[in-house]
């Protein structure tokens, strides 16, 4: 009887031990009284802390926080940066930046050559960066043909006078630049010896890399990303946050718990909950600059959709309203043009103020006498006698919330034109790894997210030159892009022109609008001046407060 | 015993390379590509092409990969960029391993405690109540066990966290959630196996003899009966680990199981080669340890006979 | 202890008329087997749940109203009620006909899946444990090697090289999903070969097809049914598992597994849209699982006669 229990009180202490240990892997950090932290999450995993590397807005917002640019751009305030002042060219193409005293995490002087180094890092064919593309889209001089191999990254459009000048040439004016410089992190300065030491592996963790933000990076293990106050900070005097702790949680349901046992102070809300939330007083929304639309591909082998007035049946067929209510529960807004309304437009007004979107855009409630009448000409000229030969197919993920808006589409177009509609399903993977940048469809769904604050990140879409979903081309929409590119000296003039060119897409048909995005989110109340912006960041904290 | 030893040891391996070979291959013919980032130019893809050696021909890259593989290199992430796969692995290993261990012991600790429960007592309202759990467990997907139990336990009554590891007491739903099919299974097998023993003959000439019937259960029955659980052992370590990809998730564990299933929506050759293979050996060698130990403890089991 | 002696017994002679009677009817095997499972109250349970399944899956949608695929922005999210037996989802569609489709596909993958790979195991098995020699000896090699692999991780690599929908499902469930079957077959049959009367059936120059037909078959065919019914759950269960992590089948098409994950969503809001399809579920794999045991207690040779 003894031998039998302390057998069982062995096996006892055996599985209470190994259950019960404590040494679970990465264990709490505990926070210290009196520091202002601020929690939260994030659905996606940052892909990178190279600043080189970084393709996300999620990647961008980590490093908005460790890096400074040449300027800092908060929420559309663009104030100086690592550059104290700037003088610009007569012709708008050349900048020079004069650079403060400011100093890396390390100490080390930050110095016109870092950020030298950094934009030719970028470019640079062998670093294969997947925003390599930017310098050129902000018009900075050479960087396609070093980008392709074809030039010396010497000879890109930046070049450092000395350790405290810097100037950057461009192949045309940008009046974009100086925002573009304050929220863009693949434009921040990079330390070539910190690179040249780690190789492959640099910014692979928090420790291989120095830092020239309000923030260092201090730990990036177990799906946790802490932020520390930088001393070393030029303007650390008005940085208040002590440290930030970042969650990377994948289930929204997940983060929403934790925010509310008080575990985080921001989460942006599934919309699958929105409708419980909508009156508490930490509920907010913010605009993230998504427009989604349904591409469409003209080149197509089925000849429907280089017909104009088919592509406009099916455009005047949508009630966006309807198709929100269905596929979004109503939480989007639904949209019938090109650029997000949010943009600066004239005179210190969004452009969605600017200009009467809905007196030329598709009508919201769609109008299906009008949609019949575009598809009985495009019939016509088409010789199809009967909708019902139509067939079209519709691209999209397999993600949960693009199969509905799939299939809201689909209920909306054959119920009203009397056409087929089918779906075809494909993989993240297969939809941008493949269907597009091999204009393999008809037509297929897909959101696009701003670069910068100037209407030309959406319009570019659309050039015949540039081909990222849709080979789409007319040479009166170039010409319109390419006048306003050329206007330097008259702003206002130059946002005509940029809403005339999109105005040509609306009666072309060359593309199918269907919302702008918001995010819905819970933000703790002690919380203060934490920023919403809609252009490559959407949480800005850095010079966010606790209140006591 | 050598000889058996070497021989399965050989199909291990054998087993591995088959896994890498049709996993290599099973990847390219995946459609689409791994640079899946929406704003990618042609021109950076084709710089990114040849960053990842994807321009050579495919015969090529599957002997860099094995000649890599052999020195214990899985290469670098395509969507992590600058973290290679061993990084990876290494650091999110060892939370799927806890959590699988701690899910292990719970399951076959509490299952056979709740089988052999259920036969001494069978028929009563102990056995209705092991024969329930067992049912309970395998009948509902640990998807959405896992997420039941973080609702009513984490969030509606507030008793345990919600997600994340960081402590005892973060471990206990997700463990439950990932032991429950385990669990259950180990006790009905050994419920099973049990009353199957009971009537053997050995047990009739042990109760002959005058033993006390605790003593016949823990010497003569346990022991017998324990066997059919141990041939469950290897498929069970599989389960678990399977278990691991929706478990980690819903409870927003650092662990390896979330980045296979995002690695394979992402088509991250490098991850989900390196993640394959990882697994694979774990698992051939828990199959190995398995088949060796019940070659061991069975003495039925004639070790070089066919 | 008394002493025993021949005056304690009486000598009652042979009851010559009941010596050769039979007590009970003979049965044949499966007489016998369908006894038993009637028997099994668990099981009969069981059995009548999934044949109101199949009938609900077959008939309620044709039955009802709406539409499975029907959109109606003014219902969306509703309880369930008169009108919405089961409530309707996020887009206003009626949860009791998707629930009933979803068990089409649900049931007919499980059904699919779990055959296939039973006769591909049986047949390979078979033939290697019944002639054995050089091909049995490769087979069982390569059998080996992939029965090493994780089969949920090639299940998940084949989803993604096919695609989504029911077919590339179905293929993936299956290629590795016969090893199992062909194992246990050829074990099975290479221990029969060895018995008696299969000697004997060899001895007397019965064919090996017949020997096949008439003494393998009989013989397995039982274990073979239950492993069936017992493999069914688990081909619905890799099902929603798969539908989970986003490779399950295509849409407009759901399955069980995908309302469960559409509903999870919804859970602090509406939890009838998880509970009604995971109650679902769990019945279906209640119901198998219960009659693929009650079959098994059924064909178990060693249980027969038994009450």
């Amino acid at each position: 009887m003894k031998k039998r229990l302390l057998a069982l009180a062995m096996v006892a202490v055996l599985i209470i031990g190994v259950l019960a240990s404590c040494s679970t892997p990465g264990s709490d950090s505990g926070s210290a009284g009196g520091e202002k932290v601020f929690r939260y999450a994030v659905n996606t995993e940052p892909t990178t802390f190279d600043p080189t590397k970084g393709n996300s807005i999620g990647d961008n917002e980590i490093q908005h926080a460790i890096t400074e640019g040449l300027t800092r751009n908060t929420g559309g305030e663009v104030t100086p940066g690592i550059a104290e002042s700037w003088d610009i060219s007569e012709d708008g193409t050349v900048y020079t930046f004069h650079l403060r005293d400011a100093k890396w995490s390390d100490g080390q002087p930050i110095t016109a050559g870092d950020f030298v180094y950094s934009w030719q890092r970028l470019v640079d064919p062998a670093v294969s960066s997947p925003y390599a593309w930017f310098l050129d889209t902000i018009a900075v001089k050479n960087a396609a043909a070093v980008n392709a191999g074809e030039k010396d990254p010497d000879e890109l459009g930046i070049k450092a006078i000395d350790d405290k000048t810097l100037e950057v040439t461009l192949d045309q004016p940008m009046t974009v630049l100086l925002s573009a410089l304050g929220m863009q992190s693949n434009l921040a300065p990079i330390r070539k010896d910190i690179v040249e030491q780690y190789g492959d592996e640099f910014a692979a963790t928090a420790d291989k890399n120095v830092y020239s933000g309000p923030f260092v990076l201090t730990s990036t293990e177990n799906n946790l990303y802490v932020f520390e106050k930088n001393p070393e900070f030029w303007d650390a005097d008005n940085i208040k946050l002590d440290r930030v702790e970042l969650n990377y949680i994948e289930k929204p349901d997940t983060q929403l718990a934790m925010y509310e046992n008080g575990e985080l102070d921001f989460v942006r809300l599934d919309n699958a909950v929105v409708e419980n939330y909508k009156d508490n007083d930490d509920y907010g929304i913010y605009l993230n600059g998504n427009v989604d639309y349904c591409y469409i591909n003209p080149d197509s082998d089925n000849p429907v959709w280089a017909n104009k007035n088919f592509r406009l049946a099916l455009n005047y067929a949508l009630n966006r309203v309807e198709y929100n209510q269905l596929a979004n529960s109503g939480l989007y807004n639904p949209y019938n043009a090109l650029c997000f309304p949010g943009l600066s437009g004239k005179d210190g007004k969004t452009y969605g103020e600017t200009y009467d979107v809905d007196s030329y855009a598709y009508p919201m409630e769609g109008d299906v006498a009008k949609a019949k009448d575009y598809l009985d000409a495009a019939m016509k000229e088409l010789n199809i006698s009967d909708p019902s030969e139509i067939e079209i197919e519709f691209v999209t993920t397999d993600a949960e919330s693009n199969k509905k808006i799939a299939e809201v589409l689909q209920e909306q177009w054959q119920n009203a034109l009397g056409i087929k509609v089918n779906i075809r399903q494909v993989t993240y993977a297969d939809i941008y790894g493949e269907v597009y940048p091999k204009f393999d469809y008809e037509i297929g769904y897909a959101g696009w997210g701003p670069d910068f604050d100037d209407p030309t990140t959406y319009l570019n879409l659309f050039r015949s030159d540039i081909n990222w979903y849709t080979p789409y081309g007319n040479k009166d929409f170039d010409a319109k892009l390419d006048a306003a590119m050329k206007e330097v000296d008259d702003p206002d003039a130059r946002m005509d022109l940029l809403n005339e060119a999109e105005q040509i897409l609306i009666e072309d048909g060359a593309w199918v609008p269907l919302q702008a995005r918001n995010q819905s989110y819970l933000l703790s109340p002690k919380m203060k001046d934490v920023t919403f912006y809609s252009f490559s960041i959407n949480i800005d904290w850095a010079y966010a407060d606790v209140a006591e | 015993m050598t000889k058996y030893v070497i021989k399965r040891v050989i199909a291990a391996i054998l087993t591995l390379w088959a896994l890498v070979t049709i996993v290599f291959f099973l990847t390219r013919l995946m459609p689409g590509e791994p640079f899946t980032n929406p704003k990618l130019t042609p021109q950076v893809i084709e710089n990114m092409t040849k960053y990842y050696g994807f321009d050579k021909p495919l015969i090529v890259q599957y002997f860099q990969y094995l000649g890599n593989l052999i020195h214990g290199d899985f290469g670098f992430s395509m969507k992590y960029t600058n973290k290679t796969v061993n990084y990876i692995i290494g650091q999110t290993f060892p939370f799927s391993a806890d959590l699988g261990i701690r899910a292990l012991c719970l399951a076959i600790s509490f299952g056979l405690v709740l089988g052999i429960l259920a036969a001494r007592k069978r028929g009563t309202k102990i056995d209705f109540f092991c024969v329930i759990i067992a049912i309970i467990g395998t009948s509902i997907p640990d998807f959405i066990m896992g997420a039941l139990l973080q609702y009513f336990f984490g969030i509606k009554w507030g008793l345990l966290p919600v997600a994340l590891y960081k402590g005892f007491e973060y471990t206990i739903l997700p463990a439950t959630a990932l032991a429950f099919y385990t669990l259950a299974s180990v006790s009905r097998i050994m419920r099973a196996s049990m009353l199957e023993v009971t009537s053997q003959d050995y047990i009739k000439t042990a109760r002959s003899k005058g033993l006390s019937e605790a003593r016949i259960t823990v010497k003569h029955q346990i022991r017998n009966a324990i066997m059919p659980v141990m041939t469950i052992l290897g498929p069970t370590v599989a389960s678990v680990l399977t278990g691991t990809f929706v478990i980690e998730a819903i409870f927003a564990i650092p662990g390896m199981g979330k980045y296979y299933v995002e690695s394979v929506n992402n088509n991250d050759y490098s991850m989900i080669l390196g993640m394959t293979v990882f697994y694979g050996i774990f698992l051939v060698t828990a199959n190995l340890i398995v088949d060796i130990l019940y070659g061991v403890a069975d003495p039925r089991v004639r070790i070089g006979k066919k | 202890m008394m002493d025993l002696n021949k005056d304690m017994f009486v000598i009652k002679g042979k009851n010559v008329e009941q010596m050769e009677t039979i007590s009970r009817p003979s049965l044949s095997f499966w007489q016998d087997a369908w006894r038993r499972f009637r028997k099994n109250r668990a099981a009969f349970i069981g059995l009548c749940i999934i044949l109101t399944y199949v009938l609900l899956a077959i008939f309620a949608p044709m039955l009802s109203k709406y539409g499975f695929s029907t959109m109606d922005a003014a219902h969306q999210h509703a309880a369930p009620s008169a009108a919405h037996w089961f409530g309707t989802d996020a887009t206003g569609r009626d949860q009791w006909v998707r629930t009933w489709m979803g068990a089409r596909v649900s049931l007919s993958i499980g059904l699919f899946a779990a055959t296939i790979n039973m006769c591909v195991g049986a047949v390979i098995g078979g033939f290697c444990g019944f002639y054995g020699g050089k091909l049995d000896m490769i087979v069982m090699r390569i059998v080996d090697i992939l029965y090493g692999i994780p089969s949920l991780i090639i299940t998940i690599l084949v989803m993604m090289v096919l695609g989504k929908g029911v077919a590339p499902l179905i293929v993936a469930l299956c290629v590795v999903g016969w090893i199992g079957t062909c194992r246990f077959v050829r074990g099975e049959v290479y221990r029969l070969k060895e018995q008696d009367f299969v000697m004997a059936a060899k001895v007397l120059g019965v064919s090996d097809f017949a020997i096949i037909i008439k003494h393998i078959i009989p013989n397995i065919v039982g274990m073979l049914v239950t492993n069936l019914c017992l493999a069914i759950p688990g081909a619905i269960f890799q099902e929603a598992f798969l539908s989970y992590i986003g490779l399950g089948i295509a849409p407009p098409n759901c399955s069980w597994g995908i309302l469960a994950k559409e509903g999870i969503a919804y859970l602090r809001v509406h939890p009838h849209e998880v509970a009604i399809p995971a109650l679902i579920i769990c019945t279906t794999m209640l119901a198998l699982n219960m009659l693929g045991d009650g079959l098994r207690d059924a064909v178990d040779p060693r249980l027969r006669g038994t009450e």
